[in-house]
């Protein structure tokens, strides 16, 4: 017959039969006696190449694998030291600004402006450059009744937001905000610590919101 | 071999073929059926992303669950039911006695649809789980795991009671998909559905779930196929067969840590991104020695070695692709655009399907005994689907490309990203088209070849019944 078309759309012819086509393979693999002894395990370049991918790939994972350690996340990172404090140290200017977000800029504002009549700056505000304590006492405790800031009269309920009050913040974020809002709109750079907040609240404990006459007898 | 015209595929067909031939012809025909069904949902989905309107009132079609189902009717109704038909009459015809144990095939391939059917109903009813390429609903999963387990016997027996001691490379595949698949199916469902762990841990068990279907189940079903047609067809020996166990072994040890490559940039610890960057280019070894065992198919020999040829090069692609898009810089670009898509169409479509393709014309006229029916459709038919997928890829690939950039610019709305790639992906929907007129070509082909060949068997019964009938008449 004519040699088989490569465009024959017909059934595949198949040459070889299913004996053969094993016979024919099993003999490379060296499982058949083979008298000829022309089989390789492997091809020699291929080898070479197999090797190269195995180094490649342990060079790469060497290099990009975090030192398998289950808590590094970034190709070139380190791994914590053994014995290395576990909890990991939050930015309180980073804590802060959330807290800010969340809790008190619905009232003074994200740009701290305030909202007068109603609310208060803390941008530029005497209060918020001048006494710690004060600052962290209206946050404990709250503050009504008129206050003069910037020149402005206002006279509204600012709600304590510290520990057992509605927004119930504990005192490493009440020393986080106030750090934040003094950096950034009372241009005061030392943090205000946590401990000092725990202190004035374990002295004080829980009272009605502050007047501005009793800010005043606080130094 | 004298006469083109006569009835080649009889000459070649033994018992072994004729014994199993309603069994596995029923899985290909549901195979098939399920191609279609996943084409038009494929349609509806490309439709849907240049014109979002398109059958958004209607909940079962929303675009979510269109692509839930038309993925889920590929791989489970497509590439399980053909997959499986090969992989079994390989066995069968490699360990050369007839297949054991065909009721339990047929049994486990009635229900396995049976579980896709209502499963993909389940999806369109919101129901699917919410993993990729697992999105069978829970309810039919333990059907499918039974089913399953009920159609891999005959292919199970005839590889353990197989007729020699060596082996060949398709046996090797093919017990492997069948063994492999399985075992992650059940090891996945137990993590991530009945008693799920949390967090994290499910995104990676889900991506070596996805990874292990690919290249632990289909990639193998797919190259069994190949290992065995190619030799076959052009009557020579493999060349470099001698490392085809390595490239066999590398795929099954490394195939599914390439999982890892789909976590970059995830909230997981780096070796596993790492780890899949490693897998795939391992794995490279694996594609290298295939281009070296296939060079042979670049000889042109008829339709089954036109699919097969083409199957077998977007194989290597996606070896090549995978690799490179799997380091992180790449994957800062690729990830989650449609160049994703792109690659996994490559994969399951352009390699495993393209593969089973090639494979199913050179053993369906074994099974009927007879030609194809109309020939000529087989030729169309590759036409034609080659066509419609390489339209496809490139449109996607295009579409990725400019859609990944445009990501990384965080000034591009997302509808404005979409605005920009709508040509290609217009030409991804007349792709689609152009598939599934594709495959009905081979749906009706198949058909009609089954069809004659069911006739001449009832032909053959009657006349048998009438022979012996006037047998006893004489007798009385
Ligand atoms: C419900 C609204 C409201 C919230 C929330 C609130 N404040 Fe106030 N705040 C006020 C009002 C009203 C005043 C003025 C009280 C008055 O008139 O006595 C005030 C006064 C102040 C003052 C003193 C006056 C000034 O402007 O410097 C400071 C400091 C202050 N608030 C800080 C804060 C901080 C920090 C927070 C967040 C932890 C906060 N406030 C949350 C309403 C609020």
């Amino acid at each position: 017959m004519s040699a088989p078309t490569g465009s024959d759309p017909r059934v595949e012819q198949a040459p070889v039969t299913d004996e053969a086509l094993l016979d024919s393979h099993d003999k490379l693999l060296g499982r058949q006696p083979d008298d000829k002894a022309h089989y390789r395990l492997l091809p020699l370049n291929l080898l070479f190449l197999f090797s190269g991918l195995i180094f490649f790939a342990g060079t790469y994972l060497g290099r990009y694998a975090g030192h398998f350690h289950p808590s590094v996340f970034n190709e070139h990172g380190q791994p914590p030291k053994a014995g290395a404090a576990v909890a990991v140290a939050v930015d309180p200017l980073v804590l802060g600004k959330n807290v800010y977000g969340q809790v008190c800029a619905a009232c003074h504002q994200p740009n701290g402006q305030g909202l007068p009549p109603a609310f208060p700056p803390l941008a530029g505000s005497e209060w918020v450059a001048g006494s710690e304590e004060r600052l962290i006492r209206i946050l404990l405790h709250g503050l009504q009744g008129p206050i003069k800031v910037k020149g402005t009269e206002f006279n509204g309920a600012m709600p304590p937001v510290g520990p057992g009050s509605g927004f119930n913040l504990n005192p490493e974020k009440v020393a986080a905000v106030l750090t934040f809002v003094r950096k950034e709109w009372g241009g005061i750079a030392t943090p205000v610590a946590a401990a000092k907040v725990a202190e004035i609240r374990a002295k004080d404990g829980t009272r009605p919101p502050l007047t501005v006459a009793d800010l005043e007898k606080i130094p | 071999m004298t006469n083109q015209s006569t009835n080649a595929g009889a000459a070649e067909v033994t018992a072994i073929d004729t014994h199993a031939r309603w069994p596995l012809l029923y899985l290909i025909g549901a195979g098939l059926v399920w191609l279609i069904v996943s084409g038009v949902l494929s349609l509806i989905a490309a439709i849907q992303l240049h014109s979002p309107a398109y059958l958004a009132e209607c909940a079962w079609f929303t675009h979510g669950r269109v692509e839930a189902m038309r993925e889920t009717a590929f791989i489970y109704g497509w590439a399980a039911n053909a997959g499986l038909a090969i992989g079994t009459w390989l066995l069968g015809r490699l360990g050369g006695y007839p297949l054991r144990g065909l009721n339990w095939f047929v049994v486990g391939g009635v229900f396995w649809n049976l579980a896709v059917a209502a499963g993909l109903i389940g999806i369109a009813a919101g129901e699917m789980t919410s993993f990729a390429v697992l999105q069978l609903p829970r309810a039919v999963q333990p059907l499918l795991v039974l089913s399953y387990a009920a159609t891999a016997i005959s292919g199970v027996l005839a590889w353990s009671g197989r007729k020699r001691a060596g082996t060949f490379a398709s046996q090797w595949y093919a017990v492997a998909a069948l063994f492999l698949f399985p075992w992650f199916l059940t090891a996945t469902q137990v993590v991530l559905l009945w008693t799920p762990v949390r967090g994290v841990v499910q995104a990676v068990a889900a991506a070596w779930y996805a990874e292990g279907v690919f290249a632990l189940w289909l990639a193998p079903l797919a190259l069994a196929g190949a290992y065995y047609v190619v030799p076959k067809v052009s009557g020579r020996t493999l060349p470099s067969y001698e490392a085809a166990p390595v490239a066999f072994w590398t795929l099954i040890v490394v195939g599914t840590w390439t999982a890892g490559r789909h976590l970059v940039g995830g909230p997981v610890p780096a070796w596993l991104p790492t780890m899949g960057v490693v897998g795939t280019s391992l794995l490279l070894f694996h594609f290298l020695v295939l281009a070296f065992n296939f060079k042979i198919a670049l000889t042109p020999a008829g339709t089954a070695m036109n699919f097969l040829r083409f199957g077998l090069l977007a194989y290597l692609l996606y070896g090549v692709f995978t690799t490179i898009a799997s380091f992180r810089g790449v994957a800062a670009h690729a990830q989650f655009t449609f160049v994703t898509v792109a690659l996994e169409q490559l994969g399951f479509y352009g390699a495993v399907s393209m593969l089973f393709f090639g494979t199913l014309y050179y053993m369906v006229p074994r099974l009927t005994g007879r030609d194809w029916a109309l020939p000529g459709l087989a030729s169309a038919h590759f036409v034609t689907a080659s066509t419609g997928l390489v339209l496809a890829l490139v449109a996607l690939a295009v579409a990725g490309e400019t859609q990944g950039n445009l990501l990384l610019e965080a000034k591009a709305t997302y509808a404005e990203i979409f605005q920009q790639v709508s040509v290609p992906l217009m030409i991804h929907t007349a792709a689609q088209f152009l598939l599934i007129a594709a495959n009905l070509l081979l749906l009706v082909n198949f058909a009609m070849s089954a069809w004659a060949c069911g006739e001449k068997a009832c032909a053959s019964a009657a006349g048998l019944l009438r022979s012996s009938s006037s047998m006893e008449a004489s007798a009385s």
